[in-house]
């Protein structure tokens, strides 16, 4: 028999027992949805997760005080006080290093007008923007000669701005940070938040202004440096390690008083977790396709039986055993595949809903689709074989007897 | 006499059902010639059924020789017998055994379709077998449609269709009315004068008097 005639049959078979063919399907349908949807909105979230990780800023190395391991223990995060601003002074003329901010913060009380803030009060550089990925919004950003010069003007995050009721007019306004007047020079635009510190939410004032009027100590809490490409990243970390060795002080083989992380060490983390995650979803979901199949196989070897004596008369007038197996087996690849298109679609549809209540791009993967149909093509043709071959095996002489 | 159709040397049939064995045929001799309309008569229990088992390729011999059309059967394999039945056997049931759910034009069709005759010629055919049975108005009826006689011509038409050597009827009339048991006799007489190898299998010396020659079977063995 032809591939075309064993095509036609199948499609006919499966014409006649409408809800019967549903239902089989079902089982492939849900497990295939599952799966297309599983996997898109893994790939969602992950993808999801990176764009807000690169609105940390492009090619990020965090430079923290404290070294990982002192001894057997580490010091809480930001408890030394070993780096200085004269250290992000020198690490600003390194080859691969972009720009250079430090960070040099604590917690006071803002006031415009009637309103206020107890917020973070960051002094910092003009390469700020770059390093954490800011842009402006109304005004400029702080200018090397206001840190030159340790001037008392402030830049408003986002939040900070809307919380004061301070709008584009504010520009050029006072605003009272501790009870000292600063001149608001710039308003930045809102970035989005990552974890559970808002981003938006700070004041960025001139680093030596914060040095000599809140902080007191040439000590920071971090240093943002923006290595100029991606592929410098790891000469930058090992020039910024020899330039803090020398002026630290220590020797080969010494403990560093400092900590490099790069951005790429936290994208890869997550990467790795939501790529498990989507693997174990899949997994799970897969788990369902194979009830499918199994649900194929079932009707398969009721219609075997129910059909003995059709196979009978076919084996009669001609048909092979051969012939006999493959239209078993096309009945089942075909409801096999059948049932994983309409779950492909059924998943998209769904992923595409995901997507959009939870607010990240909708991503469409071809491969998906195509691990999908050969998915339930292989689970038709597993749990068809058998069925298919015990019909292939019947004995005419007896299949014409039954009743 | 040209070569024989149907040539069996000391044909056995012997089951075993696992505990004792059971003759259902013995010592068969017999040979039907190009053209011969033959009656297979027996009560039931005779063997009949094992003959037309037999006869039809549906099931070997278990010693002896049978040569269908030329071909050695006790040498082929399962797909050798199918092959064996596609070109050279039209069965007529008598509970007519078609296809169910799918029209008279598909049914006589679908031995062409295991010969691997492309569907536009397939078609061709089967329409053609079937007007000339006086089916014409009646191609895409399902068998359920369809009065016993009907579908009994159906079958008839899907024996024909692929120009076996053989036509192997097994109680062709048991399940029709005499009117229409009667009309197909008719059937197989006109098919006979055209030339037909016909072999009738029946219980009933009525249908058996339609052929030229009765065989009688009798306990596994051929008795006259």
């Amino acid at each position: 028999m032809k591939l075309g005639d064993l095509f036609r049959l199948a499609i006919s078979r499966l014409g006649t027992g409408k809800l019967r063919t549903a239902l089989t399907m079902l089982g492939v349908i849900i497990g295939v949805a599952s799966v297309v949807a599983l996997v898109s909105v893994g790939q969602g979230a992950t993808s999801g997760i990176n764009s807000r990780l690169e609105g940390l800023g492009t090619n990020l190395l965090s430079v923290t005080p404290g070294s990982t391991t002192t001894g057997a223990t580490r010091g809480a995060f930001g408890s030394a006080t070993t780096l200085t601003i004269e250290d992000a002074t020198a690490m600003s003329t390194l080859p691969d290093v972009a720009g250079v901010a430090p960070e040099l913060a604590s917690q006071r009380l803002v006031v415009a007008g009637t309103l206020n803030e107890t917020t973070n009060v960051i002094g910092t550089t003009p390469a700020y923007p770059l390093v954490f990925a800011y842009s402006m919004w109304q005004g400029s950003f702080l200018t090397q000669a206001s840190v030159d010069h340790s001037l008392r003007v402030a830049v408003l995050g986002n939040t900070t701005a809307t919380t004061l009721g301070l709008g584009p007019s504010a520009i050029g306004s006072t605003v009272y940070i501790s009870g000292l007047p600063f001149e608001v020079v710039g308003i930045m635009q809102p970035k989005g938040g990552v974890g559970f510190q808002n981003p938006d939410d700070e004041v960025l004032i001139p680093v030596t202004t914060a040095r000599d009027l809140f902080v007191g100590t040439d000590s920071v809490r971090t240093i943002g440096v923006s290595v100029a490409s991606a592929k410098q990243m790891d000469t930058a970390t090992a020039e910024i390690t020899t330039l803090l060795d020398q002026r630290h002080g220590i020797g080969a083989g010494g403990t560093p008083d400092f900590t490099i992380t790069s951005q790429t060490q936290l994208l890869s983390t997550v990467g790795s977790i939501s790529t498990l995650l989507t693997v174990l979803l899949a997994g799970i979901a897969s788990i369902s396709l194979i009830v499918g199949g199994i649900g194929i196989m079932n009707i398969m070897l009721v219609s075997v039986r129910e059909r003995t004596r059709e196979i009978g008369i076919r084996k009669a007038i001609g048909a092979r055993g051969r012939d006999v197996m493959l239209q078993f087996l096309f009945e089942a690849l075909m409801l096999s595949v059948s049932g994983g298109l309409i779950g492909i679609v059924i998943g998209v549809a769904a992923s595409a809903v995901i997507a959009v209540l939870a607010g990240w791009a909708f991503t469409f993967n071809p491969v998906t689709v195509v691990v999908s149909v050969v998915f339930s093509l292989i689970v038709g043709v597993i749990f068809g074989v058998w069925p298919a071959s015990q019909a292939a095996r019947l004995d005419p002489v007896v299949a014409l007897r039954y009743e | 006499m040209s070569d024989p159709i149907i040539h069996l040397e000391n044909v056995s049939r012997v089951y075993d059902t696992g505990k004792v064995l059971v003759p259902a045929l013995v010592d068969v001799d017999l040979s039907i010639g190009p053209g011969e309309f033959v009656a297979i008569i027996g009560p039931s229990g005779s063997g009949k059924s094992t003959m037309m088992n037999i006869l039809g390729c549906l099931d070997r011999p278990t010693a002896g020789r049978y040569v269908l059309d030329g071909t050695p059967v006790s040498e082929l394999d399962d797909n050798g017998l199918a092959a064996l039945r596609s070109r050279s056997i039209g069965f007529v049931f008598q509970s007519y055994n078609l296809l169910p759910r799918t029209s008279a034009l598909e049914n006589v069709a679908t031995p062409l379709a295991y010969q691997g005759v492309g569907r536009r010629e397939r078609m061709e055919r089967a329409r053609a077998a079937l007007e000339r049975l006086g089916l014409g108005d009646r191609l895409h009826h399902q068998p359920t449609e369809l009065s016993g006689g009907q579908q009994q011509r159906v079958g008839i038409a899907r024996a024909l269709v692929t120009e076996p050597a053989l036509l192997l009827a097994d109680e062709p009339t048991g399940n029709l009315d005499s009117h229409a048991g009667a009309e197909v006799i008719e059937l197989f007489h006109e098919l006979h004068a055209s030339g037909r190898t016909i072999v009738l299998i029946t219980h009933d010396p009525d249908v058996a008097a339609a052929a030229d020659r009765q065989i009688h079977i009798r306990d596994g063995r051929i008795a006259a």
